[in-house]
This record gives C-alpha cells, structure tokens and sequence, in this order.
C-alpha cells in the first residue's frame, strides 16, 4: 500500500513540475533545459535552511521560491532576447552550471555526499511522515499550484505569453514588452519547480546533486514534450505516463541492472517517434516552429 | 614560469581534441542547420567501435582504429538516412529535429550500456610514453592529437578552398534554398556532410579513448564543449571551431591552474553565457543583425 502512495506523491511532485514547465515550453515557446536546476535549487535552499538552521518547514518554503526566482534571473535575463538554438543553450549551460555548483561547493552543499537527516515538515506539532501522510499533504500543494497555474495562465498574464509564443514581433507592435514577460515566466516557472523541489527534499530526507542533472531536465521536458503542451492536460497525461513506465517494467521483471538504461532506450524512441510522427504530444495543442 | 608553459600545453593538447570534435559538429550545424547533439552517441559509438576490435577481436591497433574510423563515418550516413532526412523531407521545423536528436543520442548512449556495460573500459594499461621538448614534458598522445589537429586544420583549408565540395558546403551554409537551384544534390552533400562529420567525430574519440579509457556517458560532456567551441569560434564560418576549440582547451588548462580542475566545465559554460550575451557572432563571425539569423 506504501508503495501505490509512495508513486502517486512523486506523481504530485512531478506534476507540478511539468505543468510549470509547460508555462515556459507550451505557453511561452521557451524550450528550456534547465527546470531540474531550479527543481535541486528549491530542494537544496530548504534542505540547507532546514539542517543548517532549523528553520521551519513553512518559513523555508517561500525563502526556497524567492531564491529560485532571483536565480532564474541569471538564465532569464541573458537567454531571453536570443532565439531558437542560442535560447536552448543558454539554459543548457545553465543547468550544467548549478549541477557543478551542487556538486563542487562542498562547504554549503556538501558536494556528491549529499544532505542527509533532512527533517519532514511539521505542522502545528503534527509531523507529516511517511507515504500516506504525505500523499495528502503533497496532494493538498499540488492542487494548490494547480489552482494558481490555472488562474495565471487564464489570466491576461497567460495570454500575452501565447500571443508572444505565436507572433513576437506582433506583440511587440501592440505595446506588449515582450522581455519582461518572458522574464516573468521564467519566474513564476521557476518558483513551481522549487516548490516541488522542496518537497521532494523533505519527502525523501536525502538529496544529492544526482537528483537534478541534465538527464533530469531532459526527462521533465520529455514529458511536457509526450504529453504535450500548450493546455493544461497534456502536461498531466504526460507526467502519469512517464512516471508510471518505469513500474509496469518493474512489473515486468526486468532486472534492476538493466532497468534503468531501457527505460531511457523508451524514453528516446518516444521523444523521436512523437517528434516525426506528432510533434504535439499525445494531447497538447502546441507545436513547435 | 615552466609550470605555466606546461598548462598551457596540456591546454593546447586538450584543445586540440575539442576542435577536432567541434569542426565535425561545426560542419554538419552550418550546413544542414541541425543541432546535431547525436554527435556525442557518434563520438561513443567510435570509441566502443575501437574497443571491439582491439580488445575484443585482438585485432592489431592500426586496422582497428581504420576499422572505427570508417564504422563511425558508416553510422553517421545511417543517422542521416533513417532519421534527419525523413525530418528534412517533411520540412519539420528545425526544433524538432533537435529534439529527435536528443531522443536519438539518448537511445544510443543506452543501446551501448546494455551491451557492454556501464563500467569505464581501458584500452592501455602501459603509462604513456612521454618526452622532454625544452622545459616540458610530452606525451605521446598529447603529440598525436597536435600532430592530427594540424594535418586536419590544412586538409580541411585545402578542401573547403579548392574543391568544388568545398565550395558547395559554403553555398550550403549560406542559402541551403538557393545552392537546391544552382543545382547542388543536397541529399547526396548531406551524406558526405554527415560522413566527414562523423570521422572527425571518430577521430577525437580514438584519440581520447587511447588516452584515457572509454564510457557509456563520454560523448555527451564532449560534444557539449564542442558546442561550446564552435559558438564562440564563430558558428558562421567553419574554421571558427578550430579556433573555439583551441581556446576552450586553454581557458580549461589556465581555470585548473588558478582555480581546480572541479571548476573546468564551469569555466566553459560562463564563457559561453558571456559570449552569447555580448558576442553571439563568436570570433570570427560576421556581425548580423538577430532577425538576419536563420535558425
């Protein structure tokens, strides 16, 4: 039973990964490979506040969101006037840069030996611990960020991104400072991902930089990109499809040695597949051009 | 004093290498304007490739290395044949082809764990011969990769100048469109684009491999710098990734000296930021305006 509660709290965390990256990738156009970066910043900040601090889980969670979102300045600020392949890989340096941050900066992070002893959140005096409790108390986030995506993206803010996204220059032409949006999107995205960042921290008690690497982003933008992006349920299909593939090959009993390099092979053939074949993703309404 | 001329060698070495990869990648992104980032699974496959027929197959060194050579110039047409071409075909937007790239350098790097392992593999377990110019110390493989460096830089001069190849990959990277009406055969250039760019890749990988043993995971940090190199070289011009290449390996080797070798890729990645910020055209690019980019 603890393991069916155990997938579905990392399919709470996961969604609210893809549906804020779906903001950049879908709404924005921004193909961006660098949400796991802002994904460990969440998770480290709060994990570092927590150990090194004490501070509370309910204080560390907004200073997590502020750090991440005055860091996604850093990536925002020089990709957002460059396009197509120049954007993409600003946010891969990005992303190579603060994993080698995580990883190197041994005195704050403690490098590859990772956080341990991370405290589970408590509130009121009540310890939310294990998979069924916080199951609920990541349900009740998700929902809460669900509800906030939404609002935003229904909101004027959510259309002047699809307006950049399908003409800039038109935008730009009706009075829109197309920077300043993109800058804030990137803002709102990265402040999601620490959210869901700090509370994989918290869920798990140990984090390492392994968690948020590349492959990482290239996995959280597979699932934006299978589902599909540009709506709110594509992003949904795609983070219940690619989280639970790698169960039903458990499942399967494939051996744990192999298991992980299959999944990827699955993971690649999709991403080429879907590219020739629906470069919309199995229920998005955006594709790239 | 010596130390300096030291790293500063070790940088050149290094350098050497990256630009060899990065003229590969350099080549087929001007061309056929796609962010080939399968040329890490290219570069991997070449090293395994060797590693098959010396190790496995005891085959001697020099056929083995023809061997992978040739084997990764042959996987680079099939790349072409059975993945970028059906997307040039439908005319799918560039960042799709991007994105299948990254699918395909995905499968690929894991096709390869699957079959021979996760494990680092070494080819030679004899220290390097090394040798003494002036106040700093050689090794033979550090030789090698300048010596290779060098023959390619004037192999390559020589065929973009003087052939009629040559002159068409210039058409190629300037007006893809117009080169068609002139009459160039795109798909039989791409093929070569693709087999020439994928030996070079091949090269820098036996090169490496020789030196420093093999993994599933290699290819990607290095075509990364690659990418790097041939941004900042300047991606409009094909000897930029030389250049880029060549200075990446010493930004490296100086940001070890000053700083620790746990910083290189950082190093790299800044410098990239820096560039794309203040000079996106790279060293020797001409200066256009944003809109006149094609991507």
């Amino acid at each position: 039973m603890n393991y069916i509660f155990h997938i579905l709290t990392m399919i709470n965390i996961y969604l609210i990964l893809s549906l804020s990256l779906n903001i950049l990738v879908g709404y924005s156009g921004l193909l961006s490979i660098c949400h796991a970066a802002f994904y460990g910043i969440g998770a480290y900040i709060s994990a570092i506040l927590m150990t090194k601090l004490g501070i509370n889980f309910f204080f560390a969670l907004p200073i997590a969101i502020m750090g991440s979102m005055v860091l996604s300045l850093l990536v925002s600020i020089p990709s957002v006037r460059l396009k197509g392949d120049y954007f993409i890989l600003t946010t891969f340096a990005f992303q190579i840069i603060v994993f080698d941050v995580l990883y190197n900066w041994v005195s704050l992070t403690k490098g590859p030996y990772g956080i341990s002893g991370i405290p589970s959140p408590s509130f009121l005096g009540y310890l939310i611990t294990g998979p069924v409790k916080y199951f609920f108390f990541s349900l009740i986030i998700s929902i809460l960020c669900f509800v906030f995506i939404n609002i935003v993206l229904k909101a004027p803010f959510g259309q002047v991104l699809k307006a950049i996204r399908e003409d800039e220059t038109l935008a730009h032409a009706l009075g829109k400072n197309v920077t300043k949006f993109k800058i804030q999107a990137f803002a709102v995205a990265s402040a999601l991902a620490a959210i869901s960042g700090v509370l994989f921290a918290h869920y798990v008690t140990y984090i390492d930089p392994t968690s948020f690497t590349l492959d990482e982003s290239i996995f959280l933008l597979s699932i934006v990109l299978i589902g599909g992006c540009g709506n709110i349920k594509g992003p949904i299909f795609g983070t219940f499809l690619l989280v639970i593939i790698p169960e039903i090959l458990r499942f399967l009993g494939i051996p744990d040695t192999i298991a992980p390099n299959i999944r990827q092979i699955i993971y690649g053939l999709l991403l080429v597949i879907f590219m020739y074949f629906r470069p919309q993703g199995i229920a998005g309404e955006y594709k790239f051009e | 004093m010596n130390l300096i001329l030291q790293f500063l060698f070790n940088g050149l070495a290094t350098g050497a290498l990256y630009a060899i990869v990065a003229l590969g990648f350099g080549l087929i992104y001007n061309t056929t304007k796609i962010f080939h980032i399968a040329h890490g699974a290219v570069y991997t496959i070449a090293a395994y490739l060797l590693f098959s027929a010396f190790i496995l197959l005891k085959l001697p060194l020099y056929l083995s290395i023809l061997i992978a050579l040739f084997g990764t110039a042959f996987f680079g047409i099939l790349i072409e044949i059975f993945v970028y071409k059906p997307f040039y075909k439908k005319n799918a937007p560039p960042v799709t082809s991007f994105i299948s790239s990254l699918g395909l350098y995905i499968i690929l790097q894991n096709l390869i764990a699957l079959i021979y392992g996760n494990q680092v593999q070494v080819l030679t377990t004899q220290p390097e011969k090394t040798f003494q110019l002036g106040s700093i110390i050689v090794s033979r493989i550090q030789w090698l990769e300048i010596t290779t460096f060098l023959i390619i830089s004037i192999l390559f001069y020589l065929i973009i100048s003087f052939t009629r190849f040559g002159k068409s990959l210039k058409a190629l990277s300037d007006n893809p469109l117009l080169a068609e009406v002139v009459g160039i055969d795109i798909d039989s250039s791409r093929l070569k684009i693709f087999a020439i760019g994928s030996l070079l890749a091949g090269l820098g990988a036996i090169l490496s491999a020789l030196d420093t043993g093999i993994e599933p995971t290699m290819g990607l940090p290095i075509v990364m710098i690659a990418i790097v190199a041939v941004i900042i070289g300047g991606s409009s011009v094909f000897e930029g990734a030389l250049v880029g290449g060549i200075l990446l390996g010493i930004l490296q080797a100086l940001s070890i000296w000053q700083l620790s070798a746990r910083w290189q890729n950082t190093v790299v990645f800044i410098a990239l930021i820096i560039f794309l910020l203040f000079k996106p055209e790279g060293i020797l690019g001409v200066r256009r305006r944003l809109e006149e980019i094609k991507i």
